[in-house]
């Protein structure tokens, strides 16, 4: 049989997809994309601190700039009222070298969510499958509300250095996450602690477990926990605690702190030393739909066995959405203090542009 | 502070300025969102509202009833309309996040199914219009109709109609994967129209054109609770206000906590005498005694 020429296969394509299209609802349910961006550009207002100061004989340093921080694009497929499959491609700049050894760090787009949903799978239970959300930052980060701004506290932590916390906003595995009554939730997950973006290097598993109780209105508090074997003779566990208010109209506030044990983090004399901090915030509608306020400080100890080495970051800005709710100019500043009195502090301001539709 | 640095500060100073002054021309806007089924008569009831109280500001918008309902819990509307009641997992999410609903009726709507004008069906029971929308009846002469292939009409599932018609038709089994998923009741209509097989539900409000007859193209079919019991007409008040009419429903609106005076204003308007003339002049019933005074004692 003669194959196909390109032209050939191009109809051929064309056929198909006008088919699965024309196939309409019995096939795809009720489908949704979206898309979500945020970019900034930022400009160092000091230029003294470690991360603004530039180097020796760098006349060109980079004090300003415009970068992509994200961009998603998600496909989700109601099947029915009970199972809904979700598809989310992230990106980032990825360090990497084309044919002729130059840098290539494009945008470069990897899968962030490939998982099915399956609500009531347990009386007022919901079950994830596949790569989904880690229960990790999910609460911190729906009250926090401006992750384009910035990652929530153990979030953000764990990129300081990218290896002394071992957590990650999603993984591949299974959740089940449920409601006992309005005061009670629950979730528990079991995953290969790798983080998306690792296939699994041994044979342990992450299991976390979270509950959220709401003992009044509006007055929400979280315990997580997380643990995995690093080694036959190793541990690491995570602990977390969380409170929210949200007794005032278009006022949240909340608490986070957490505590990072692993039995693989030792000193340079041998000695186990933990990871620690802990961050406060709010936000406030000024104006409903297209004003707000927010503020954070966070406190991050990336060593207790080590004085002088913790950071503190204040964060403030507006969430002002001039047209439509779909795009959204967050201008913001983080001032970054040290411990250490030999650096100084770090200033940088930001115009972070929000898209969303 | 350098020249860059004030150079940014005036530039944002100025910009915030600027949208500072759009919006607190916006500030007064009263925010409805939510039910399709509610759109049309809540703009109606809205724009008598604002003719007799110049000053006053009311935007309102459809998306369905879950889609209001999750605005008021994010605080980003003032008042959610839905054609059915709040789901458990909207009342703990509204727990969580610190908002205490009211609800107000300021409708009535009997829910009503629709086929072709060529259909010679008159009436159905509620259990053949769940077995049709579950996909478990594919064609009409199985309920007493022509020898045609039957084909669903339907809202997608942030509707409250979709969600009411579930409930309590369809015994909280899933919709056919067969039915097509229409933007709102008017596509529904025009849909039957165009479908000598098609069958579909809307808001009575949607049945009638300018004239306040009933649309041509469509029939409205009688309804029985079961096949024992007598089949009745939406269209009838007194089938809706005795009970008789079996898919009747209340069309609420709900605010977060005791409405401010601008909202009660509004409130106070729709579900008074001039709002429910009103609301039956567009083809939906006036509420009950019985439900004035809960909206009373919410208001309060």
């Amino acid at each position: 049989m003669k194959k196909p020429n390109n032209r050939q296969r191009s109809v051929i394509m064309a056929l198909v997809f006008m088919a699965l299209l024309s196939a309409g609802t019995s096939l795809f349910g009720q489908q949704t994309f979206s898309t979500t961006i945020y970019f900034d550009y930022t400009y160092y207002l000091s230029k003294s601190g470690p991360k603004t100061m530039a180097p020796p004989n760098t006349p060109n340093f980079k004090n300003n700039f415009f970068t992509f921080r994200r961009a998603y694009f998600t496909y989700e497929n109601k099947i029915n009222d009970n199972l809904k499959f979700r598809f989310r491609i992230d990106s980032d700049y990825v360090t990497a070298l084309d044919k002729s050894d130059k840098p290539d760090d494009r945008l470069r787009p990897f899968i962030k969510h490939l998982y099915l949903e399956w609500s009531n799978f347990l009386p007022n239970a919901t079950l994830k499958a596949g790569m989904a959300d880690t229960l990790t930052f999910k609460i911190a980060e729906d009250k926090w509300g401006y992750r384009s701004v910035a990652k929530t506290l153990l979030d953000g932590c764990k990129d300081v250095t990218g290896k002394d916390i071992d957590a990650t906003s999603a993984d591949l595995g299974a959740s089940l996450a449920g409601t006992i009554s309005k005061e009670l939730k629950y979730a528990v997950m079991v995953t290969n602690g790798a983080a998306y973006n690792h296939p699994e290097g041994d044979k342990y598993k992450k299991i976390a477990a979270q509950v959220q109780v709401i003992p009044i209105a509006g007055f929400s508090l979280v315990g997580y926990v997380d643990y995995e074997k690093q080694s036959p003779s190793a541990n690491a566990m995570t602990y977390k605690a969380d409170a929210y208010l949200e007794l005032v109209k278009g006022l949240v506030l909340g608490a986070e702190c957490f505590s990072y044990k692993n039995d693989l983090n030792l000193t340079a004399t041998g000695t186990k030393y933990d990871v620690g901090g802990f961050s406060l915030f709010g936000r406030f509608g000024l104006i409903p739909n297209i004003l707000n306020a927010f503020t954070r400080y966070d406190r991050y100890d990336p060593n207790t066995k080590v004085d002088k080495d913790g950071t503190s970051l204040v964060i403030a800005g507006l969430d002002w959405a001039p047209l439509h709710s779909s795009f959204k100019l967050q201008p913001n500043v983080w001032f970054t203090s040290y411990q250490d009195s030999a650096k100084k502090n770090d200033v940088i301001f930001n115009l972070t542009f929000f898209l969303s539709f | 502070m350098n020249f860059k640095k004030t150079l940014w500060a005036a530039t944002l100073a100025l910009g915030l300025a600027i949208g500072s002054g759009q919006v607190f021309a916006q500030k007064k806007m009263i925010q409805v969102k939510g039910s399709d089924t509610m759109v049309n008569l809540v703009q109606i009831l809205a724009e008598e509202f604002m003719g007799k109280n110049p000053g006053s500001a009311l935007a309102i918008m459809g998306g369905g009833s879950g889609t209001g309902i999750t605005a008021v819990i994010n605080g980003t509307c003032d008042i959610a309309t839905h054609s059915r009641e709040w789901k458990q997992k909207e009342l703990d999410l509204a727990w969580e996040k610190g908002v205490k609903p009211r609800f107000f009726v300021v409708a009535v709507d009997g829910l009503s199914i629709i086929v072709n004008e060529k259909n010679p069906l008159e009436k159905m029971t509620m259990p053949q219009v769940g077995s049709l929308y579950k996909g478990e009846i594919k064609n009409w002469k199985v309920v007493g109709g022509p020898d045609k292939a039957v084909s669903l009409y339907g809202r997608q599932s942030n509707s409250g109609t979709y969600t009411f018609l579930q409930e309590h038709v369809l015994g909280n089994k899933n919709y056919s994967l067969d039915v097509k998923e229409m933007n709102g009741n008017a596509q529904i209509i025009e849909s039957v129209i165009q479908d000598e097989g098609g069958v579909g539900y809307v808001g009575v409000g949607y049945l009638f054109d300018q004239n306040g007859k009933i649309r041509k193209g469509i029939k409205v079919l009688n309804i029985s609770k079961d096949a024992s019991s007598e089949a009745f007409s939406p269209l009838d008040k007194q089938n809706i206000d005795s009970g008789k009419y079996p898919i009747s429903r209340p069309l609420y609106e709900a605010t977060n906590g005791k409405p401010n005076a601008a909202v009660t204003g509004f409130l106070t308007f729709e579900t008074g005498p001039e709002g429910q003339k009103i609301v039956e002049r567009e083809g939906f019933f006036a509420i009950s005694e019985a439900h004035k005074i809960q909206n009373a004692k919410n208001l309060k």
